[in-house]
């Protein structure tokens, strides 16, 4: 089941399935490491979010989460 | 003597690329600046075993994909594109150990430029905390580069470090990760369709790049047919099932996992560090807020209790130079251009530095230590309401103290426009400097007698939410029209907390000193000289005397008299005591003795008024005459006008300038409001504030509105940009005065219209 990136839950992992949006926004989440085949946690949901990339923490907007799909992880 | 080489330091942000820069090159540092964009690198020197080393430190990024004019600097550099600098013969990759799969990213788009690199892995004690262990020879044969493990915050390894740098200076540049075979050709064949001189890994990422710089900066070289060519390009490799941007993505991260998988082994269990322990509390939304406002507390705390004698100690500098320089000289317009206007000028550069110094030392300890980045994301929802992200709010909460460095602040917000957005409304949060003009106005119209005693106080809130709800409406607009653009991709790192290293903390509170000193500092003296100059000449009255030689005899006169008119003043005050009982009556003044009385008073005031004259008769003055139909809708008379203008360059100078104008001489505009000024202070600003009283209530609509007016002229002080050197930063921190320019038109348009609004409610209410 693919969802936006906001609505998985705190705590969550997800495998990052596609990046949509412009090219430019595609591009530099590719780069800080959010790309098809990434595994995801979401430390903190909301309008400001914190994300676990690879044991590296992000924060970004929730509205801009929602152009990310992703396949949650059971466990 | 080996020849000098040039090496490029590279990184992501939090690599610890500054913490490297000065380790290698130590004290031997300057900022280079380039035309047109506002980015600064710093260059450095060392020499290792006879070779001169030059160090360019380049901006922190996450890739080489140049998003802006700022951001292609580097590029630009890297290639050997920029006049200034000559190509670097050797670049160096600088990536976090705990880190490695993203950093590397850079790592192999900097092994497409043709220029030797070396790998330099920082922070390998974290890495080894965390159970982490490499094979660095494995690493280096499988990117094709030298890489050594280095501990920059200790100097771990910077001797392997140099030795690799010297050795890799004049060899074969490496190759990056191979791209699919569609890619090269149709990047081949775009090339020929250009001129030559274009290298071919600008080429390479004018294709990648979608909407990037290098994409718009060909399309205006070759115009539309270039753009048609990139189109075509773009569709070809999306058939041939290697579409752009997420072709480099999978090229590089693939050479990537394989280079870290030959190399490092991982713990099973990633382990739980300190820095996610300490962020569980810290980016709470309740804990973390509250953290937070007490660190900005003790902050702001900090910075007004270790400033304040620092900045009476210039102060009063300024003032033993003055009274030595007038001393040492006589009267005249060149001393009074030393006193006035040089001395006053420069102390009013060298007053603002505590303030700068002490906050870019708690935003160097904040930013090296981590938090910063997280005081950013607590703070991002506030902000994202106004067009604006968490970054924004430390030089916006800074401005309240002195919107000089809150711009200076602004330095943390890689976003361009964002950046801008916030310099451009720092200036309307309520600085300190603001404080007397408020206490003043409010202290001679809103706490009269009679007036309920809570309002003082509701006023001068309201006078500070003028500024917390402008500036933010301000940005929004600003976003929305001047400054709109795609939506700033807001992704921010949050790094592992770090000790912040005493040296570097040292560091940036001293550039930031001596940026403002040196840059802003010329402008502020000069606005100050200027308006010096416009309230002192013409210095002649229309007798063709000289004003200066009156007011200064004038004042021989009253201190010559000075024991005579205190005894008559003492023994008149005496005479109107009641006796007590029992006591025969005090002994009354004569009528000789009353007449030389009131002369005596009159003459120690004639000093006050002859200033007056002349600051009235001065260029400064007779504008304010002409202009008065232009004060008039806010209430005011053209002395309020004077004043105003007068306190362009910087707008404490009200208080100073409105004692001058109404007669009663120079009033000190630190006495307003400080219980410890002395009695003499005091007595002046009572008197300014009596004088002002009177004066209005001469004046038909004064005197009837002296409310409205009051408010109207604090109204136009909130929101104005009374300030030389807020605009000289400005102007610094934008490199262009396009922007100061901007600022100060809108301002000083919005603090007319709050004025005006201001007065003319004002005036209806009352009736």
């Amino acid at each position: 089941m693919l969802v936006p990136l906001d609505m998985v839950r705190a705590g969550e992992w997800a495998d990052v399935e596609e990046v949509t949006g412009q090219a430019d926004w595609v591009g530099r989440l590719a780069e800080l490491g959010i790309r098809q085949g990434s595994r995801v946690q979401v430390v903190q949901p909301g309008a400001t979010c914190l994300l676990n990339v690879a044991g590296c923490k992000l924060c970004l907007r929730g509205g801009e989460c929602s152009q990310i799909l992703v396949r949650p992880v059971a466990g | 003597m080996a020849d000098p080489i040039t090496v490029a330091l590279v990184g992501n942000p939090n690599a610890g690329k500054s913490t490297l820069f000065n380790a290698l090159s130590g004290l031997r540092q300057r900022i280079g600046n380039y035309p047109g964009v506002t980015v600064e690198m710093t260059k450095g020197e060392f020499s290792a075993d006879g070779t001169t080393v030059s160090l360019i430190d380049l901006p922190g990024t996450y890739s080489l994909a140049a998003r802006s004019p700022d951001e292609m600097v580097a590029v630009d550099l890297l290639l050997g594109r920029r006049p200034e600098e000559p190509r670097p013969s050797v670049v160096v990759s600088i990536v976090d150990a705990t880190n490695l799969d993203r950093h590397l990213y850079l790592t192999s788009q900097l092994l497409d430029l043709g220029v030797p690199v070396v790998v330099a892995v920082n922070m390998i004690d974290a890495a080894a905390a965390q159970g982490l262990t490499f094979n660095y020879a494995k690493l280096s044969e499988s990117l094709g580069v030298p890489v050594v493990p280095i501990q920059a915050n200790n100097g771990t390894g910077l001797a392997q470090l140099t030795t690799a740098i010297r050795t890799a200076a004049g060899q074969t540049a490496p190759h990056g990760p191979a791209f699919p075979v569609a890619f090269d050709q149709v990047a081949e064949q775009l090339q020929k369709e250009l001129s030559d001189e274009i290298p071919t890994f600008l080429v390479r990422r004018a294709i990648i790049d979608i909407g990037g710089y290098t994409e718009q900066w060909l399309i205006e070289r070759y115009g539309a047919r270039l753009k048609s060519a990139l189109i075509g390009a773009r569709d070809k490799l999306a058939t041939a099932g290697h579409a752009v941007p997420g072709v480099e993505a999978r090229t590089r991260f693939a050479w990537v996992r394989t280079a870290v998988a030959a190399a490092v082994t991982k713990p099973a269990v990633r382990p739980v560090t300190w820095t996610d322990r300490i962020d569980n509390v810290l980016t709470n939304r309740v804990w973390g807020t509250l953290v937070f406002l007490l660190v900005m507390f003790l902050m702001f705390q900090s910075i007004f209790l270790w400033a304040k004698p620092l900045m009476d100690l210039i102060g009063s500098g300024q003032d033993t130079v003055a009274k030595g320089v007038e001393g040492a000289m006589p009267s005249g317009p060149l001393r009074a251009l030393l006193v006035d206007g040089i001395i006053k000028g420069v102390g009013g550069v060298l007053v603002f530095l505590p303030q700068i110094m002490i906050l870019f030392g708690f935003i160097a300890v904040l930013e090296d230590c981590g938090y910063m980045a997280r005081a950013a994301f607590l703070m991002d929802r506030v902000m994202s309401r106004c067009g604006l992200s968490g970054k924004s709010f430390i030089p916006m909460l800074s401005s309240v103290a002195c919107a000089i460095p809150g711009v200076m602040a602004a330095r943390v917000i890689e976003n361009r426009r964002d950046r801008l957005a916030t310099i451009l409304v720092a200036p309307l949060m309520s600085c300190s400097a603001r404080l007397p003009v408020y206490i003043l106005l409010i202290g001679a119209f809103i706490a009269r007698p009679g007036s309920p005693g809570w309002l003082p106080g509701v006023v001068l809130f309201a006078m500070y939410m003028i500024g917390f709800t402008v500036a933010p409406l301000v940005a929004l607009a600003l976003k929305r029209t001047l400054l709109r653009g795609a939506p700033p991709v807001f992704v921010m790192e949050l790094p592992n907390y770090r000790r912040p290293k005493f040296t570097s903390v040292l560091r940036r509170m001293g550039g930031a000193g001596w940026a403002f000193t040196l840059r802003a500092g010329t402008i502020i003296l000069m606005a100050m000289i200027l308006v010096w100059a416009a309230l002192y000449f013409p210095f002649t009255d229309a007798n063709g005397e000289s004003y200066p030689e009156r007011v200064e005899k004038a004042e021989d006169a009253v201190k010559e008299n000075a024991e005579k008119l205190n005894a008559l003043k003492e023994k008149d005050e005496k005479s109107k005591e009641e006796p007590a009982e029992g006591e025969p009556a005090p002994p009354q003044l004569t009528d000789d003795e009353k007449a030389e009385l009131e002369k005596l008073e009159e003459a120690a005031a004639l000093p006050d008024k002859l200033n007056g004259e002349w600051k009235r008769g001065s260029a400064l003055g007779r504008v304010g005459l002409w202009m008065e139909p232009v004060f008039k809708p806010l209430g005011w008379d053209w002395k309020i006008g004077v004043a105003a203008m007068a306190s362009f360059p910087a707008r404490e100078v009200i208080v100073g300038t409105f004692g001058i104008l109404y007669d009663v001489g120079e009033v000190d505009t630190k006495a307003i409001g400080n219980k410890n000024a002395d009695a003499e202070a005091k007595e002046k600003v009572a008197g300014l504030t009596k004088a002002v009283q009177d004066d209005w209530s001469k004046d038909p609509v004064r005197g009837k509105y002296g409310v409205p007016v009051a408010l109207s002229i604090m109204v136009f002080f909130a929101l104005c940009c009374q300030c030389a050197a807020t605009l000289a930063v400005i102007k610094r921190e934008t490199g262009s005065w396009l922007w100061p320019s901007f600022t100060f038109v809108y301002m000083t348009a919005l603090a007319y219209v709050g004025a005006f609004l201001t007065f003319q409610i004002g005036r209806f209410i009352v009736g």
